[in-house]
């Protein structure tokens, strides 16, 4: 499946690009959406994402719900005129009928506060279940897009689970006679256990707020590359403290505040550099 | 004269922006072709009306220049903006001016319709390309077609999955040309299909009105009948109806039943695939509400602690304490009280986390397979109720108290962190507990003491007796004064002075407390601390002091007989202004009777502030 989509997307001329190097909550947070969707650049990628979100852990128990999965995240910038097309021959290309099945796009808008981003789109419904969330990015780090990118983030297990006709992720068959269940279910107890009994809250605390200065002290020194993964490292430990129940309802709204303000400081720094390559390029 | 068919073609766009463009187009489409539309065509993928007996050209417009008198002064100017020489300029009424000749419809529609679609105007709305133009979601075509000509565009697009480009071949086609390519162009004629549909597979709900989304989630609506696996019917039934409707849009029917709107496809593989997706939900649910119902309501509650409600509120076992001391405060009875120890607990369940809008409702559900009685069971389920502007009143005693005791607590709570509403903005939902609170007072017959609410809270609530009841502002005011000590005897104090207002018993009390008033009221500083019989010189104040006596107020009862009382004051007070020099030389006769001045006033305004109500 992943390899149909890599060859589909490869054709149409995207960057395929490997999974990024530290925790993320969501495709869309790594670098090759976040920050190449800003500035007058062009841009066409695909690359699959493991996404990493503490609090939705269940210990393996329920079959619906894990701290760890699968995206596979294309994004077209700017979104060429026709597509939804393009996303439609992607589904045939995974064999899908579009004809035999009830496919629809339900309003679904996306924002991502800790990220100042948001944009407006769907969850694809095929025959009811959401395969994939569809956007078009407004806004990034507080900052207008120039051109507004098409993301599609297609939900790899709900996707595994509707072409194979299986009820729950546990039974998806990952490889000939290997389970998700057989690869990942150990996996999830024992991250389970470790994002809500083990994770260390004071370390992480301390950490969040040196990884939070490590990102204010590399801004400063025009490196808004490597300040943009200390915001993810913050942004994975706020959801570790989150999950560990260590953060009260004020405190959330101030972590929250801290990483926006992070975000938003490297979104700048990021637009001001490509303005920068831009004149270089232009000399 | 001919007809024009305007169509734009979009990506799917939300139903609330279909509501939106429905009730905007028609006025749009006025505003610019000057004929309103005779059918509107809204959709997920189109927006489109067709307009009949347009005139082929536009009118001619007269171009209103100077004055004739002021030619030689003014007429260049005007021709040279106009781009005409001054021998052009005609004369008519007086004036000079041009005619501007009217033009091809073909020639204005486009600037038409490049107006009518920025005219649009959207909740929510996006930018897509570089034309700056911002709609619901991208406009992806237009179509223009002035009877069989096509002035812009090319053609329309029917089914997305089923069918490509459409001619359409002349504006009055346009309805019979989608049909042919599976698309029902008319929101009305969708409904009526999806309504028939669901009609002919039996007795169908729509608790959450759904179908008003589902009409412009679907171009060509499929209505499907699915069953769920029954042992899903374990789950507490609004779990199940819940999930069916805010995640899946189905319509539940009765028993493992449900119907959905597909738009298109193949009926058996659409049937199987959404029923595996309602039972994968249903499953999720099943799996949250075991292990709550393993965990039981009682070491829920226990989990409280750890729950904040909201900052600076403490945690949800503190709410819980809280409401239990209201509940006692209120005079409620065991069930109550053992409702009120495990209202909370829900909070710490799964299945709320799953579904916050069932608060309440999954408690309820717990507590009673913990084999709480009913009277115990039924409050926890209506603590939050009244929970709209009209909505249904708790149905039981220990619910109604639970539910005044939940929002004294609110209400009390964010005063007391200085969360007052402001404007819109109310985001712990203040306004809405206040009127809960009056309205379980006065139609919930409940008491409520007035003591229970600090100042500020007790102002909040009771202003809002303002809008609730059907009474002149004044007569709340004057009754919000009263020594009436609970919250629903407030509401009916005001209600009863409106209606004695006339009566001459009311009468009476008002104009005795007005002179009183007037007189003592600003000299209160001088009157004496308390009247002393043995200063009283004339007949006439020994009666009025007597007669203050014998008045009686009942301050719980009913208006009628109190005012009646009151009004015998009126007599004496007269003689006493008559007879008697209320500032005589002697400070402390003087002060005396001011005092006993002041008492009438004070006597007869422990009914109500007099003073507030106008003559």
């Amino acid at each position: 499946m992943i390899i149909a989509l890599e060859h589909y997307w490869a054709e149409y001329g995207c960057v395929l690009m490997q999974p990024y190097h530290t925790e993320l909550a969501a495709g869309t947070m790594n670098p090759n959406t976040f920050l190449r969707s800003l500035g007058p650049r062009p841009w066409r990628v695909a690359y699959v994402e493991p996404v990493i979100r503490p609090l939705d852990g269940r210990y393996g128990e329920n079959p619906f719900r894990f701290q760890h999965y699968f995206q596979y995240q294309v994004v077209l910038k700017p979104a060429p005129e026709n597509v939804l097309d393009l996303y439609w021959g992607s589904l045939e290309a995974l064999g899908i009928d579009l004809k035999k099945h009830d496919m629809r796009l339900v309003e679904d808008d996306w924002e991502q506060p800790t990220l100042g981003a948001w944009g407006l789109g769907w969850e694809v419904w095929c025959d009811g279940m959401e395969i994939t969330q569809w956007t078009y990015f407004q806004q990034i780090g507080g900052f207008d897009v120039e051109l507004v990118p098409a993301e599609m983030t297609y939900g790899l297990e709900r996707l595994a689970m509707f072409l194979q006709g299986r009820r729950t992720a546990f039974e998806l068959e990952w490889a000939p006679g290997i389970s998700w269940g057989e690869v990942y279910r150990e996996n999830e107890r024992q991250w389970s256990r470790y994002n809500f009994e083990e994770a260390p809250v004071e370390v992480l605390g301390r950490r969040f707020d040196e990884y939070e200065a490590e990102c204010r002290q590399l801004l400063e020194h025009g490196l808004p590359l490597p300040a943009y993964d200390q915001v993810l490292k913050c942004s994975h430990t706020f959801n570790l403290l989150d999950a560990r129940g260590a953060i009260s309802v004020t405190e959330r709204a101030a972590y929250i505040g801290r990483v926006r303000g992070l975000a938003r400081a490297v979104a700048q720094a990021y637009l001001e550099s490509e303005g920068a390559e831009d004149a270089f390029a232009a000399a | 004269m001919p007809s024009l068919l305007l169509e734009l073609g979009a990506e799917e766009l939300p139903a609330a922006a279909c509501r939106e463009a429905e009730a905007q187009l028609p006025e749009l489409a006025r505003a610019q072709l000057g004929v309103p539309p005779a059918r509107i065509y809204v959709g997920p993928r189109r927006l489109a009306c067709l307009v009949l007996e347009l005139p082929g050209r536009t009118a001619e417009q007269w171009v209103k220049g100077p004055p004739v008198a002021l030619r030689e002064q003014a007429a260049p100017g005007f021709a040279k903006k106009h781009g005409v020489s001054v021998e052009e300029l005609e004369e008519r009424d007086g004036f000079l001016g041009i005619t501007r000749p009217g033009r091809e419809l073909r020639e204005v529609v486009p600037e038409q319709i490049d107006r009518i679609v920025r005219g649009f105007s959207f909740t929510k709305s996006m930018r897509w390309d570089e034309s700056g133009i911002r709609f619901a979601r991208p406009i992806r075509w237009v179509l223009a077609k002035l009877d069989a000509e096509t002035i812009m565009g090319e053609t329309s697009f029917g089914h997305r999955f089923t069918h490509g480009e459409v001619e359409i071949g002349h504006a009055d086609e346009y309805e019979a040309r989608l049909r042919e390519a599976g698309v029902e162009p008319l929101a009305e004629e969708r409904r009526r299909q999806i309504v028939a549909g669901l009609d002919a597979i039996g007795s169908w709900t729509d608790p959450g009105g759904k179908l008003e989304e589902v009409i412009y989630l679907v171009e060509q609506p499929l209505v499907l009948e699915g069953r769920f696996d029954e042992r899903f019917l374990q789950l507490p039934k609004r779990v199940v109806v819940t999930t069916m409707q805010s995640h899946q849009r189905y319509f539940p029917l009765e028993d493992n039943r449900f119907a959905l709107v597909a738009n298109g496809g193949d009926p058996e593989i659409v049937r199987a695939g959404h029923t595996q997706v309602l039972e994968a939900r249903l499953e999720d649910a099943t799996f949250s509400f075991e292990r709550d119902a393993g965990v039981g309501i009682d070491a829920l509650a226990e989990r409280l602690g750890s729950i904040t409600y909201f900052a600076g509120a403490g945690s949800f076992a503190e709410k819980g304490e809280r409401i239990h001391r209201l509940v006692e405060r209120l005079g409620g009875g065991e069930a109550s009280l053992e409702a009120a120890r495990l209202a909370k607990a829900d909070q710490a369940s799964e299945l709320v986390r799953e579904f916050p809008e069932l608060e309440g409702y999954i408690g309820a559900e717990y507590a009673r397979l913990a084999g709480y009685p009913d009277a115990v069971t039924k409050a926890i389920e209506e603590q939050y109720l009244p929970d709209t502007a009209g909505g249904p009143l708790p149905q039981t005693e220990p619910g109604k108290v639970l539910a005044a005791a939940d929002k004294l607590d609110t209400l009390r709570v964010s005063f007391g962190l200085g969360h007052r509403p402001s404007g819109s903005r109310d985001p712990y939902g203040l306004r809405r507990a206040a009127i809960g609170l009056l309205r379980l007072a006065l139609e919930g017959e409940l008491r409520i003491e007035r003591e229970l609410l600090p100042d500020q809270v007790r102002q909040f609530v009771e202003e809002r007796l303002e809008s609730l009841l059907e009474v002149p502002v004044e007569f709340v005011r004057a009754a919000r004064a009263s020594t009436v000590p609970d919250l629903g005897g407030v509401g009916r104090r005001a209600q009863e002075l409106y209606r004695e207002r006339d009566s001459p018993a009311f009468e009476g009390v008002y104009t005795a407390y007005e002179r009183a008033h007037r007189l003592a009221g600003r000299a209160e500083p001088e009157a004496a601390p308390r009247i002393d019989s043995e200063l009283f010189v004339e007949e006439a104040e020994r009666e009025l002091a007597e007669g203050l006596a014998r008045v009686a107020i009942d301050g719980n009862g009913e208006l009628k007989g109190s005012l009646e009382s009151g009004a015998e004051l009126a007599p004496l007070l007269e003689r006493f202004f008559d007879e008697v020099l209320v500032m005589d030389e002697d400070p402390t006769v003087r002060a005396n009777r001011l005092r006993l001045l002041l008492d009438v006033r004070d006597t007869l305004g422990s009914l109500a502030d007099f003073s507030q109500i106008p003559p």
